[in-house]
């Protein structure tokens, strides 16, 4: 803690999250204030673990002295004591809700919340979820696709051109799935080098020209006439003249970037392995093991010959190259438009948009600058950040450093010493280089630093592991710390940049038990057995043991999950991604049944319905048809979405599932979680909804008491006490990632792109060599590190399963155990099991020794309905509006009619004038008539009303006479809850001002005319006027029989009294 | 505001029961139940919708228990006050703002508001500005709670304010947009609501106005209530015991610094406070708990969810668990069948592409429409298949293009429902918005009816009221701000109506699903609140864009420490409210529902600090992993259907039958066929159709037999290419079709040089495209031959099949495939040994049509040799490649293989299926962990 700046190379196991937390308890306990401290990994998980780990340190602290004195002591703060950390534990879950803790990402799209004007983004945005973007690529391809009423239009055209360029030589049959392909592919790659200036641009590859590409000076066709007679003339061999033969034919048919056919292959290789000999014109060329002598003359069309080849190869992939980034501008454009211009940002959107432009202009970096243009990132993010805390600093991207660099400059430079820089990682873990992480940073910041002031930044390596047994740290130490071994299999960059980085383990466990060793199995079918027979032995869960089998692939992990369960009767989880809408019957028949309402001439989908439990569902709730099917589920996902009408019918298929089927429900649960997923998206389209469930794949929830199969590079951060890695076989270590070769000066920046010829070709030429061996390179860097995190995995015991490398010279994993652990075999004893091996340490027996696990602590019950809680029961009554009358029928195309208005606004306004009215006389008629003079149909109707002689009564005012006008009641009636509003109620009082009876009018504006109509009319509202008379009796303080009710129909206007009913 | 007029009075309900009852009580004062309890003289302000309805409830329910009934006060929350105090004629609309905010935006020199907009936007087009237009609402908004317009900012601001020249620029803005509104006689609302709290009219049959346990009113209200308090009395009522008094200010607010420390009391803290993984396991947990209510759980237990977007999960544990339940916010139209419907006839509107009539076409009203169009016998799957198959064979770019392709063989619904679509895309094109929205949807709803009593139709008419109010709205707006196109105004239309929500009311019995700040004013025994998560309760703002923290502080505005005030108030009143009668339970997740880590509230960690690192202990642990009880199981086996095995098979159906029995039952006895939803392009097959039209032609054209120029040969293919592709897909072509059929060109124009070339190396066509049909065993095998070619030298003959695969196929490996382990279980007769290595047949094409020639005994003569005439991708491979390697004996076991597989047809074996990889098989849907295993074949249906 003596450091300000620290960087801790933290080998596997070694503690890396304890050196992180005590970083941060040491700041606060120098006094930084929790807010102020910003700690950045690369999950969401690990970042969760790691809040809870500092919370959990602190409050073991404020209770136990004596973990209190260790901790202070650890963090070079030895007056500390538990009041001390008690109070840092008040501070930082107080502060909780401001800490900048979390993920890059997270930070990241803080920042750019907080700047989007800034960042020309309009207002706020939402970050795309994989499965969202999924769904937009397919809307902008469809976008791209559709055709302008007057023809195809410009963009589309050079689309086309640019696809045509893209795939030349290859007239593809389908777009779709090969743009998909190709955005698979490319699209990353052009969002960081969009500049068409870098893509197949032969004067940025070879700035000092190439001398393939130089003008030929012989025709192609001329050397080929005279080189084809030159040979004819020599009467070669058979056999010779036979290959020659083939060459000429193949020549004229071979277009550039199709695949050489190997006719052509032959002499070109041929010729090329004695290239320089050609160039001086006296060249011995082999042919069917034989060599012939060539004349200059016969070099010199040799020679003009394979430039034409090499020539037209090279041209050809820098035109493609073009092509694919024209192709990718030309999607980017309209994906531009549609989707990040309407506020739908990936997180690597998000990050382009902070990294430093071109031009090296960074909104971070303005931070820096106190006077003018200054961005004030602390006032708008409201904090200040003074300390960097960044885990697995080895994944971290150079566009990721390049958006934090300035603000950790600012933290660097700081001339008073309050702000600090801290990074945790392993080189040797870095195994996502194909997601831009880059181990090399870790390196060049250190120098960089230093170089501007030496000693800033203090380097700690921890080498020993709190997490593995000594058996395995020795199989670590025998395999990675053989430098002789690597360097020998792996000459170069790659063994030389593990070399140094290299430090010999420990383990800190000396006295566990272990056991480490590497067993030899034939073939796939061997190993997958013999990784039975060892659970079998080691019997991990009956000892409470946690227990993982590595693969590389998803694939073979879902496959020996499989095996395991089904042949060794081993529960067994793949935690790979589970597609859970198509990986059980349940969910296909549900989508089967989705596609067939849609579409319903799919007969694949109709019969596959048909052939479930569905069939019977269905028939019961009347759906026996397709035409049934089509109306009924399109109805109900177009009123209420997918999550709901999929529900709906797997509430009915529930009970037909086996009684102990928990894996049938569990996925119906995730098919309704994942359609609610789809159905934010705001589409009704089945077919997306279709693909969208295709592509769905949910992380299994951690489980205890299964056997995990996963991908090391899933494991990476875990630790089991059982490791199995029955999955080593497999090619080259140092094999070139495939697509586009991009080439990077040492900042990073993209200098070229190239669609990269076949060997034969690209090996001609030092540029592209030098390219690809830097690839071969970083991938074996890389492959190394793999079986590095997947061997440190293990805490007591680590079996590694493959073939002896025996004498094939594939660089593969089985060459390299070889190498480094030896080559003989041996008998390893696991248990009782006795199988064949190349290397083992430790105890055999280490099985023997684990404790039977404790029983597990009981967790907290749940919770549970209160026993007494009847008795404190609150009322709760069904509300009812007796006037909001939901009941008739009206015409649906009127209810759509922008004019007339609808009948309920005219009735409002009726009504609106009516509770102006007190009283009524020929006075007050004549004032409304002036009043409402210009108030339309409502108003003339109104008025009609007041002066109908029919209706006199009800305006009629006088002694003893009150009236309610619009008034409000709310009243508890037959135990319902009744809320409503009187239009008019007249009571009448004797002398005394006791009620002695009310009436109540209600006023329609339905449309009747005649007597039948009216007495319809009068039927329909009933119920309601007698809920009216009961409710007015209450108020009104008089007896039910007492209150009268009469409608009035102000188109007439008529007037009926309702009977009590 | 801190002041207290004369008239400002504070009350105290204690917190030792529910507020509900009290606060009815308290309202109704000395009421002695006489007569009705009349409360028309009063104005209650409330702080939610929700608490207002509970109130008017509680009141009913008081007065009921004397027989009596209530004259309700005026209930209204402290925003609806606002909003419907100063309404006024001329006060402009949202919409009316965000046109106005529109214009300025795209109106204005951006560089003259350079803090604002430092960077110049792409395009300044409407969605680009109706964007911002809403941010800036809503900023003003925010403002305007705390009294301000965008030109007060910096005065509030105070001193060492860092963006000082941005807000004056913001102002600049805010002032044009009040101008340009003004202009057009409307006044800005947020203007109007501030000039309106300066003077708030009080109408004058309200002698008092009350504000009811509302920890958290818009500062503007109070602003107009202090006011009041000049001549009315004005009593706030809090909900806590008087002796909290210094808790509260004089609105009856938290104090942010008394609420900060303080200790929150939940009895039995540990065993009320639950952990749960994530928002599905806290939704079980919270629907078990009412489920152990039994029949009628609503008012003994209720529900609140602090995270609203963990809501529907409630919800649907709770419909799993049997009971109703009730959201209270409602759900926005966007979700509703008329907002798709409407999105729909947009698109259809602004392009008729074929997508847009795809889209239409499957809208639930569209299909009512053209059922009750076409009578009783129409069909909506019969139209909804025919518009697919259209879509497969021609597909036609748009509107247009289908309606030419509509082929007369068509079930009749297809020009029915084309013509309707035809008919609506008229209207919407000739008349302008709204008018040809609402033309068009009298088209389409012409003759149906809404029965009000059937809960979708109510529904239904519900949403034609609303979105019938936003056409209104667009249309009122639209004569004071013109210049927007249609489509603009169709988006501003749908946003409006699908932003807008439905409520329904409760039905009986139904439990409430409440956020957090309605749990105040719930009073049922039992609580149970899920989602107590920081960032939920209390939630915080950290970073904006405008306001934050540091800003909110210096104007007034609402800040962190005031959220957490608020909460830790109201989870210290629901807490203490159930203390002695029921039970508070406190559910927090570990992860979000997209896995994310979340933390516990921070009022769960408000406890004297001696426990506080017990309690972290305990908030913070690990989440128990679920034992697990998973293990992939199969729900059940699927039962095909059986048919009889059919009495004749294409040539292809036995390569079919030979890759896999089951299959070939499944696609060629049940004729299962999938439909690309969206095919945008030709597929393999149609693409290959197109070619073989052309090479078919030329072989037939008898004056091309002998022909030996490329050119000629070309120009003939690329003719007849032209011909046919035109047939199927009109002139107009879609880019993917572009794409493909000009790759098809360079093919062909491939094959005309190569036709060339073995012309000249003397091949002639002799017959082409001749079809056969070959009775073996029982069955009779179809079949048509691409050509017959006669090597005039020599006089051998050849049969060649055109293959348009992506890369050139040796025949020898498209017929026999290397033996695999497994296929011991193949009969014998499946199988061959050839150059000493066994072998299994793939396919029996080119044998077959050997064996078709001997059956017209044309094979006299030197043997006929068989192969294909490759197309491939690679242009440059296309060339005729012979199978060399079948020998007689080879072709011997292919007849033995034939005879086989037709017995085999005949005797309906089908079983067992081949397990193939799931990319390779195009019933990978059917089957899950093995083709056989997911099948159960002997049960016959
Ligand atoms: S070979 Fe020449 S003359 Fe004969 S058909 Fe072809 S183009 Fe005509």
């Amino acid at each position: 803690m003596s450091a300000r700046h620290v960087m801790i190379l933290a080998s596997a196991g070694s503690g890396k999250t304890y050196a992180l937390t005590n970083r941060f308890v040491a700041l606060l306990a120098r006094g930084a204030r929790p807010e102020r401290i910003v700690a950045l990994t690369f999950t969401r998980k690990a970042a969760g673990e790691f809040f809870d780990e500092i919370l959990r340190k602190l409050a073991r602290a404020a209770r136990e002295p004596e973990f209190a004195a260790q901790l202070a002591a650890d963090i070079e703060q030895p007056r500390l004591g538990p009041a001390d950390f008690l109070r840092m534990l008040r501070g930082v879950v107080e502060a909780m809700h401001r800490l900048p803790l979390g993920t890059l990402d997270g930070f990241f799209a803080r920042i750019a919340r907080a700047f989007p004007l800034e960042l020309g983004l309009t207002g706020e945005f939402e970050i795309l979820q994989e499965h969202a973007s999924r769904l937009e690529r397919r809307r902008v391809l469809q976008r791209m696709f559709a055709r302008a009423p007057d023809g195809l239009d410009t963009a589309q055209r050079e689309f086309i051109e640019a696809f045509k360029r893209a795939t030349f030589g290859a007239e593809e049959k389908r777009l779709a799935a090969r743009l998909d392909a190709f955005l698979d592919e490319h699209q990353e790659k052009f969002l960081a080098a969009p500049a068409a200036e870098l893509w197949g641009e032969a004067s940025r590859i070879w700035p000092r020209g190439n001398a393939w590409l130089a003008p030929r000076r012989r025709k192609l066709a001329d050397a080929v006439a005279d080189l084809q007679a030159a040979l004819a003339r020599r009467a070669l061999p058979p056999k010779q003249q036979a290959r020659w033969d083939l060459f000429f034919a193949a020549l004229p048919e071979w277009s550039p970037g199709a695949p050489l056919p190997r006719a052509l292959e032959y002499i070109l290789e041929n010729a090329l392995a004695v290239w320089s000999d050609v160039g001086r014109g006296c060249a011995e060329m082999t042919v069917e093991r034989k060599r012939i002598a060539l004349t200059p003359d016969e070099c010199a069309d040799l020679a003009t010959i394979v430039r034409e080849i090499v020539a037209a190869e090279f041209t050809r992939r820098l035109e493609t190259t073009r092509g694919i980034h024209a192709v990718l501008r030309g999607y980017e454009t309209v994906y531009h438009d549609a989707v990040r211009r309407g506020g739908k940002l990936t997180f690597g959107d998000v990050q382009r948009l902070l990294q430093p432009d071109v031009s090296g202009e960074s909104l971070t970096r303005a931070a820096a600058d106190e006077g003018e243009g200054r961005l004030f990132i602390d006032f708008r993010l409201d904090a200040q950040f003074d300390h960097w805390l960044l885990d697995e600093f080895q994944d971290t991207s150079f566009g990721q450093w390049s958006v934090l660099r300035n603000l950790i400059d600012e933290a660097v430079q700081n001339p008073a010493g309050e702000r600090s820089f801290f990074c945790v990682g392993d080189v040797k873990q870095a195994i996502f280089t194909w997601r831009e992480g880059d181990p090399r940073l870790f390196r060049e910041i250190f120098e960089h630093y230093n170089r501007m002031a030496p000693g800033a930044i203090a380097e700690k390596h921890l080498v020993q592991s709190w997490r593995s047994g000594p058996a395995i740290i020795e199989m670590v130490n025998a395999i990675f710390g053989r430098g002789d071994a690597l360097a020998q299999l792996f000459p170069g960059a790659a063994s030389e940049a593990w070399n140094r980085e290299w430090r010999a383990h420990e383990s800190a466990r000396a006295q566990l038990a272990s056991h480490a060793a590497w067993l030899h199995a034939a073939d796939e079918p061997e190993r997958f057995a013999l990784t039975v027979r060892l659970l079998h032995e080691i019997a991990p869960l009956e000892r409470g043991l946690e227990c993982a089998v590595l693969t590389q692939t998803n694939a073979t992990a879902t496959a020996l999950a499989d095996y395991l369960r089904r042949e060794g009767g081993i529960p067994a989880i793949a935690e790979s991604d589970l597609r859970v809408g198509t990986d059980n019957p349940l969910g296909a028949a549900l989508l089967a049944l989705a596609q067939a309402a849609a579409h319903p001439g799919d007969t694949l989908a109709q019969e596959h319905w048909q052939m479930t439990q569905l069939r019977a569902v269905l028939a019961a709730e009347g759906v026996a048809t397709p035409e049934a099917l089509t109306q009924r589920l399109l109805a109900q996902v177009h009123a209420d979405g997918f999550e709901r009408a999929m529900e709906f019918w797997l509430r009915r298929i529930e009970p037909t599932l086996a009684p102990a089927d928990a894996f049938s429900r569990e996925r119906a649960r995730q098919f309704v979680a994942a359609a609610a997923l789809f159905d934010a998206t705001g589409s009704r389209d089945v077919a997306e909804f279709v693909a969208f469930m295709e592509r769905h794949t949910v992380r299994d929830a951690e489980t205890a008491g299964v056997v995990r199969v996963m991908t090391i590079h899933k494991s990476k951060g875990l630790g089991f006490d059982v490791v199995v890695l029955p999955d080593l076989e497999g090619q080259r270590l140092d094999q070139r990632r495939g697509g586009l070769a991009i080439q990077r000066t040492p900042e990073r920046a993209v200098e070229w792109v190239l669609d990269l010829p076949p060997k034969l070709f690209h090996a001609q030429d030092e540029t592209l060599s030098e390219h690809v061996r830097a690839a071969e390179a970083e991938a074996c860097y890389e492959a190394l590190s793999l079986l590095y995190v997947g061997l440190t995995r293990a805490k007591r015991a680590m079996y590694a399963i493959s073939k002896p490398a025996g004498t094939s010279e594939s660089r593969n994993y089985p060459k390299l155990l070889t190498a480094t652990l030896g080559a003989h075999e041996q008998e390893i004893r696991i248990g009782q099991l006795a199988c064949a091996g190349g290397w083992s340490a430790g105890d055999p027996a280490w099985m023997t020794r684990v404790k039977p696990p404790a029983p597990a602590a009981k967790s907290p019950e749940e919770t549970a309905p209160i026993a007494s809680a009847e008795q404190w029961r609150v009322p709760r009554r069904a509300a009812r509006r007796p006037s909001s009358g939901k009941a008739g029928v009206i015409d649906a195309a009127q209810a759509f009619a922008l004019e007339g208005g609808s009948a309920a606004d005219f009735g409002t306004e009726v009504h609106a004038l009516f509770a102006a009215v007190e009283w009524g006389g020929a006075e007050t008629v004549g004032r409304f008539a002036r009043e409402w003079s210009a108030r339309g149909d409502a108003a003339a109707q109104a008025l009609a009303c007041l002066r109908a002689a029919e209706l006199a009564e009800v305006w009629a005012g006088g002694a003893g006479r009150e009236v309610w006008r619009e008034r409000g009641f709310e009243i508890v009636l037959d135990g319902a809850w009744v809320t409503g509003v009187f239009d008019r109620v007249v009571i009448e009082r004797d002398a005394a001002g006791r009620a002695r009876r009310a009436a109540v009018f209600d006023f329609k504006t339905d449309r009747v005319a005649t007597e039948e109509e009216i007495a319809a009319a009068v039927e329909r509202h009933a119920a309601q006027l007698n809920s009216y008379r009961r409710v007015a009796a209450v108020l009104a303080g008089v007896a039910v029989a007492a209150v009268t009710c009469e409608l009035i129909f102000t188109r007439g206007p008529h007037r009926r009294t309702v009977p009590p009913g | 505001m801190e002041f207290s007029p004369a008239n400002l009075r504070r009350h105290f309900i204690p917190w030792d029961a529910p507020l509900l009852p009290q606060a009815a009580a308290w309202l109704a004062g000395d009421w002695d139940g006489a007569r009705p309890l009349d409360l028309q003289a009063t104005w209650v302000v409330v702080p939610t919708r929700q608490s207002g309805r509970r109130l008017r409830e509680a009141l009913a329910e008081f007065a009921a228990a004397r027989g009596q009934a209530v004259f309700p006060p005026r209930v209204l929350t402290a925003d609806a006050l606002l909003a419907t105090g100063s309404a006024a004629p001329d006060v402009a609309t949202r919409l009316e703002s965000l046109l106005a905010w529109a214009e300025v935006l795209r109106e204005i020199d951006l560089a003259a508001v350079p803090e604002v907009f430092p960077v110049a936007p792409p395009r300044r087009d409407l969605a680009w500005a109706w964007r911002l237009a809403e941010n800036f609402f809503r900023l003003q908004t925010q403002l305007t709670e705390g009294g301000l317009g965008f030109g007060e900012v910096v005065a509030h601001a105070g001193a060492a304010f860092p963006e000082t020249e941005r807000w004056h620029q913001l102002a600049q803005l805010e002032a044009a947009v009040v101008e340009k509104l003004a202009a057009r006689g409307r006044r800005e609302s947020h203007a109007a609501r501030r000039a309106w709290a300066r003077e708030p009219v009080l109408p004058p049959e309200i002698r008092r106005v009350v504000l009811l346990a509302s920890p958290d009113p818009l500062p503007l209200a109070l602003a107009a209530l202090a006011r009041w308090a000049e001549r009315v009395p004005v009593e706030v009522v809090v909900f806590a015991p008087e002796s909290e008094a210094d808790h509260f200010d004089a609105w009856g607010r938290p104090l942010d610094a008394a609420w900060a420390q303080r200790v929150l009391a939940l009895p039995e803290f540990e065993r009320r406070v639950q952990l749960c993984a994530d928002p599905t396991a806290e939704a079980e947990r919270a629907a078990r708990v009412v489920q152990g209510y039994g029949a009628a759980p609503d008012g003994l237990v209720a529900l609140g969810v602090a995270d609203a977007d963990a809501l529907p999960l409630l919800e649907s544990s709770l419909t799993r668990t049997g009971v109703a339940s009730y959201n209270p916010e409602g759900r926005p139209w966007r979700t509703d069948a008329l907002h798709t419907l409407l999105v729909a006839l947009a698109a259809l509107r602004r392009e008729p592409t074929f997508d847009a009539v795809a889209a239409l076409a499957r809208c639930p009203d569209f299909l009512a429409a053209l059922v009750a169009r076409g009578g009783a016998t129409a069909s909506a799957a019969r139209w909804l298949q025919a518009l697919d198959e259209l879509r497969a064979e021609h597909l036609p770019a748009d509107l247009r293009a289908a309606r030419e392709h509509a082929s007369a063989e068509a079930p009749r619904e297809l020009p029915l429902g084309l013509e309707l679509i035809a008919e609506l895309r008229a209207v919407l094109e000739r008349e302008a918005f709204p008018a040809g929205a609402a033309t068009a949807l009298g088209i389409l709803f012409r003759g149906r009816q809404f029965d009000l009593s059937r809960p979708d139709d109510a529904r239904a008419a519900e949403a034609a009221e609303a979105w019938r109010g936003a056409m209104r709205e667009c249309l009122a707006a639209g004569e004071r701000f013109g210049g927007l196109r249609a489509h603009e105004w169709w988006d501003i239309a749908l946003r409006s109506f699908g932003e807008s929500r439905r409520t329904e009311d409760k039905p009986a019995g139904a439990l409430e699903l409440q956020g957090w700040l309605e749990l105040l004013w719930e009073d049922a025994p039992h609580l149970v609140v899920t989602g107590v998560n920081d960032g939920f309760v209390p939630d915080a703002v950290i970073g904006d864009a405008f306001l934050p923290e540091a800003l909110r502080e210096r104007l007034g505005l609402k800040t962190n420490a005031a959220r957490f005030a608020r909460d830790a108030y109201v989870f210290q009143a629901i807490a203490a409210c159930r203390a002695r009668h029921g039970r508070l339970d406190v559910l927090f997740a570990k992860n979000s529902a997209l896995g994310e880590p979340l933390r516990p509230s921070r009022l769960l960690l408000r406890c004297a600090d001696a426990e506080l690192p017990a309690r972290v202990a305990f908030l913070f642990r690990p989440v128990e992993a679920a034992p697990t009880n998973r293990a992939w199981t199969r729900a059940w086996k699927l039962a095909p259907r059986r048919a009889p095995p059919p009495a004749r098979v294409a040539v292809t159906g036995l390569r079919t039958w030979l890759a896999c029995p089951f299959r070939f039952y499944l696609a060629q006895v049940l004729r299962m066929e999938p439909v690309d939803a969206d095919k945008s392009e030709l597929d393999a097959r149609d693409f290959g159709t197109l070619c073989h039209a052309a090479l078919e032609a030329m072989a037939r054209e008898p004056a091309l037999r002998d022909c030996t120029e490329e050119k000629t040969l070309r120009e003939f293919l690329l003719a007849r290419f032209e011909a046919a592709a035109r047939a199927r897909f009109g002139a107009e072509l879609t880019l993917p079709l572009v794409v493909q059929l000009e790759s098809a060109r360079q093919r062909l124009a491939k094959a005309a040089a190569v036709q060339a070339r073995e012309r000249a190396a003397g091949w002639t066509i002799e017959r082409a495209e001749w079809k056969f049909a070959l009775p073996i065993g029982g069955l009779e095998v179809r079949g048509k031959i691409d050509r017959l070619d006669r090597h005039e030298p020599s006089g051998r003959r050849r049969v060649l099949d055109y293959k348009t695969s992506d890369t050139a196929i040796p025949p020898h490996k498209a017929h026999v495939r290397p033996f695999r382990p497994g296929d011991e279980r193949l009969p014998e007769w499946m199988q061959v040994t050839h150059d000493g290595r066994r072998h299994v047949w793939a396919d029996l094409q080119l044998p077959l049509y050997l064996r078709a020639l001997d059956a017209e005994n044309l094979a006299a003569g030197p043997s006929v040799d068989a192969g294909y005439f490759n197309l491939p991708k690679a242009v440059g491979e296309t060339a005729v490649a012979v199978w060399s390697e079948l020998t007689p004996e080879l072709r011997a076991a292919a007849d033995a293989c034939a005879d086989g597989a037709a017995a085999a047809i005949r005797a309906g074996e089908f079983w067992p299926p081949a397990e193939l990889a799931p990319e390779r098989d195009a019933f990978a849907a059917l089957f899950q962990h093995g083709a056989a295993d997911s099948v159960a074949w002997e049960v016959a249906r």
